[in-house]
C-alpha cells in the first residue's frame, strides 16, 4: 500500500505513551500546573491578614500572568516583542470604557477587550513580522510610542493626559473590593488561566510549530508550517491574554493614564525581562521570574524609595546582569539542569 | 491509490519547462527543462556554482522562478509558497543541516510528522518510525545539538521522511560522512525508493551517483549540460570539460 501511494510511509499507530518518547504531554503538564497553583495558594493562605504582602502578591501574580502571556509569542515563538504594553492598554481602556460609559460589568468587558487586542495585534504584526531579531524588537518599541501619542491625542476615549479614574463602588459585579485578598485571588486566577493556555500550547502542535519557527524558520516552512499564520496566531493569543491582564489592572488600581499603561519600561520591557530572568520559552519561567523580581522591587520601593529613588531599577539591572552571566536559561533552565544532573547521578 | 500509479506513467511527477532564475545580473539558472516520473532516483551533479541548490530552491519554493513553468502532477505550482509545496508532497534537506537545536532528536522529526498528524502521540510515533528508518532511533531522546554531522544529516532526512512526502530532495546529504554512513544512506534511499518514493539528489560523490541514480542531470553555469545514465553522462566529453577544464590547449 505504501508503494501504491508513492509516499515514504503511512502512519504507524501510536503504540506507546508519550513519556516513552521523552515527550511531555498536556496531561502531565496539567498535574504540574495544579501543584504549582497549590503552592501559590499556600503562600496566599500564609499571608491572609497581611494587607501589605497581599498587595505585593497581587502585583506579582498579575505580572507573572502578563509575562506568561508574553512568553507565548516572545518565548515559544521567539518574536521578541517590546510592544506588549499596547495590548495591555487596550484591555485597560476597553474595560474602563465599557464600565464607565455603558455600565457593563468588567467581568463581561474582558471578552471584547481580549478580542480587540487580538485583532489589533494581528493587524500590526502582519507587516512587522517581516522584520527579524532586533529589528522586530525595535519596531514593536516604536509601535508603543505611536500608540502612546494616539492615546494622548484621543482624549474622548482615554481621558488624555488626565487619564481615567474609576470611582470606588465596591461589589463583585464591579470587580472592586475593599480587601486585598480578593485582588490577590483575582490575579492568581488570571495567572492560572495564562499558565493553562501556555501549557496547552507548549504541549500541542502549535507550540512545536512556534518553537520550530523560533529555532529555524526555513526548516519550519520546508516542513509545511505556514510561518506567518502560526506567528499571527501566537501573537493574537498572547495579546488577548495581555488585554485581560490590562482590564484587571484597570479595576485594581482604578486610575490609569496613557504614560502608565503604555510605559515601555514598566510594562513592555518588564514582561520581557521577567521572562528572561525566569527562563524564556519555559512554562514556569515567567512565574519564577515574577516571584523573584516583583516582590524585591516592591520591597525596595517601599523601604528605600524615599532615600534612594530608583534603587529598585538598580537592583533589577543587577539581577539581569547576574542572570545573563550565570543563568543563561534563566531560573527555570538552571532548575532543570540541576534536576537532570541529579537524575543522571542516580542512574549511574 | 492505484490511480496514482496509473497516472504516474502518463503525467510526470514534476516537470520544469524552461525555468530560469536571475539574481540581478547573474543568471543562476537558465532555461532548464526536465521532468521526473514517480518512483525515479535522479541525481543532479555539476561543478560548484553551477546552480544546483538554486534549482532545488526553485523546485521547493524557497525561490520564485524569474521565468518558466513548474508543475507537480500536472498542476502548475510556480506561485505556491514553500509550506504549500511541503503539504502537496515535497520533502527536502538543506545543504547546511538545519537542526532545531532546542529540541530533542525525536522532536525534530516530529516537526515533519505534524504535517500528517495533529496529536502529539501520533506525531511521536511517526517520527520514531522515521528515526528507525535512518538508524537514529537509539538517539531519539538526545538533544539534537549533541549529534555529529553525519547524525544531523540523517536527522534532516528523517524529518523530511516523517512528512510522508511523494518526492524527497536531498542536498548533499553525503558531504562529510564516512564510508559506513554513506553506505547506510545509499541503502536507505534504495529501500524507500522500492516502496515508491521519488528522489532528486544533489551529490558530489560520483560513486554514490553511480550507486543509485537511474538518471543523471548535469548542470553547468545554470544550464542543463547533459542528461542520461550515470555511465553515459560521466563519459560525456562536455561533462568532463565542465569539471576538469578543457584538455590539450
Amino acid at each position: 500500500m505504501t508503494a501504491a501511494s508513492g509516499r515514504a510511509f503511512d502512519g504507524a499507530a501510536p503504540s506507546r505513551s508519550l513519556s516513552n518518547y521523552g515527550v511531555v504531554g498536556f496531561r502531565v503538564e496539567l498535574l504540574r500546573l495544579i501543584v504549582a497553583m497549590a503552592i501559590l495558594g499556600l503562600i496566599v493562605a500564609f499571608y491572609l491578614g497581611d494587607t501589605f504582602t497581599l498587595n505585593i502578591l497581587a502585583t506579582t501574580f498579575l505580572f507573572a500572568g502578563l509575562a506568561t502571556a508574553w512568553n507565548i509569542i516572545g518565548g515559544l515563538g521567539g518574536q521578541f516583542s517590546l510592544g506588549h504594553s499596547v495590548f495591555f492598554a487596550i484591555g485597560a481602556y476597553v474595560t474602563a470604557g465599557f464600565y464607565m460609559r455603558l455600565g457593563v460589568s468588567p467581568w463581561f468587558a474582558l471578552a471584547p477587550a481580549a478580542v480587540l487586542a487580538a485583532i489589533v495585534s494581528a493587524l500590526v504584526s502582519f507587516p512587522v513580522f517581516r522584520l527579524r531579531g532586533p529589528f522586530f524588537a525595535i519596531a514593536t518599541m516604536a509601535l508603543t510610542e505611536v500608540v502612546l501619542s494616539l492615546a494622548l491625542y484621543f482624549e474622548s476615549v482615554t481621558g488624555g493626559a488626565r487619564g481615567i479614574s474609576v470611582p470606588f463602588r465596591r461589589g463583585f459585579a464591579n470587580m472592586i473590593f475593599t480587601d486585598r485578598l480578593s485582588y490577590a485571588l483575582l490575579m492568581m486566577g488570571f495567572l492560572a488561566i495564562t499558565l493553562l493556555v501556555l501549557a496547552y500550547i507548549a504541549r500541542s502542535r502549535l507550540g512545536y510549530e512556534l518553537r520550530a519557527i523560533r529555532d529555524n524558520d526555513r526548516t519550519a516552512e520546508a516542513a509545511g508550517i505556514n510561518v506567518v499564520r502560526t506567528k499571527l496566531i501566537g501573537m493574537a493569543i498572547s495579546a488577548a491574554l495581555m488585554a485581560i491582564g490590562g482590564g484587571l489592572y484597570m479595576m485594581y488600581v482604578r486610575v490609569a493614564d496613557p504614560p502608565t499603561l503604555l510605559s515601555l519600561f514598566d510594562i513592555g520591557v518588564k514582561v520581557a525581562l521577567i521572562t528572561l530572568i525566569g527562563g524564556i520559552g519555559t512554562i514556569y519561567g515567567p512565574l519564577l521570574g515574577a516571584l523573584l523580581v516583583v516582590p524585591l522591587e516592591s520591597m525596595l520601593r517601599a523601604t528605600l524609595g524615599g532615600v534612594f529613588p530608583g534603587s529598585n531599577l538598580v537592583v533589577l539591572g543587577i539581577i539581569l546582569i547576574l542572570t545573563a552571566l550565570y543563568l543563561r536559561k534563566g531560573i527555570a533552565g538552571a532548575a532543570e539542569g540541576i534536576y537532570t544532573r541529579i537524575r543522571k547521578g542516580r542512574r549511574t | 491509490m492505484n490511480m496514482n500509479v496509473a497516472n504516474s506513467s502518463t503525467t510526470p511527477l514534476i516537470e520544469l519547462d524552461r525555468v530560469s532564475k536571475r539574481f540581478g545580473g547573474l543568471q543562476a539558472v537558465a532555461d532548464v527543462s526536465f521532468s521526473m516520473r514517480s518512483g525515479e532516483i535522479v541525481s543532479l551533479i555539476g561543478p560548484n556554482g553551477a546552480g544546483k541548490t538554486t534549482l532545488f530552491n526553485l523546485i521547493t519554493g524557497q525561490l520564485q522562478p524569474s521565468e518558466g513553468v513548474l508543475s507537480f502532477e500536472g498542476r502548475e505550482i510556480g506561485n505556491l509558497k514553500p509550506h504549500q509545496r511541503a503539504r502537496i508532497g515535497f520533502g527536502r534537506t538543506f545543504q547546511i543541516s538545519q537542526t532545531l537545536t532546542s529540541m530533542s532528536v525525536l522532536e525534530n522529526a516530529m516537526i515533519g510528522a505534524f504535517l500528517q498528524e495533529k496529536e502529539l502521540a501520533a506525531a511521536a510515533a511517526r517520527a520514531q518510525h522515521a528515526l528507525t528508518l535512518v538508524g537514529l532511533d537509539h538517539a531519539a531522546k538526545r538533544r539534537s545539538g549533541e549529534l555529529t554531522l553525519g547524525e544531523r544529516r540523517r536527522l534532516e532526512v528523517a524529518r523530511a521522511l516523517s512528512m510522508n512526502p511523494k518526492i524527497v530532495l536531498l542536498d548533499e546529504v553525503m558531504a562529510g560522512l564516512n564510508e559506513t554512513e554513506v553506505e547506510e544512506i545509499i541503502s536507505l534511499v534504495r529501500k524507500l525508493n522500492a516502496e515508491g518514493v521519488t528522489f532528486l539528489v544533489i551529490e558530489h560523490n560520483l560513486k554514490v551517483v553511480r550507486a543509485f541514480s537511474q538518471r543523471v542531470l548535469v548542470l553547468n553555469r545554470g544550464q542543463l549540460l547533459a542528461e542520461g545514465t550515470a555511465d553515459d553522462v560521466l563519459a560525456n566529453p562536455d561533462v568532463i570539460e565542465a569539471y576538469l577544464g578543457r584538455s590539450g590547449q
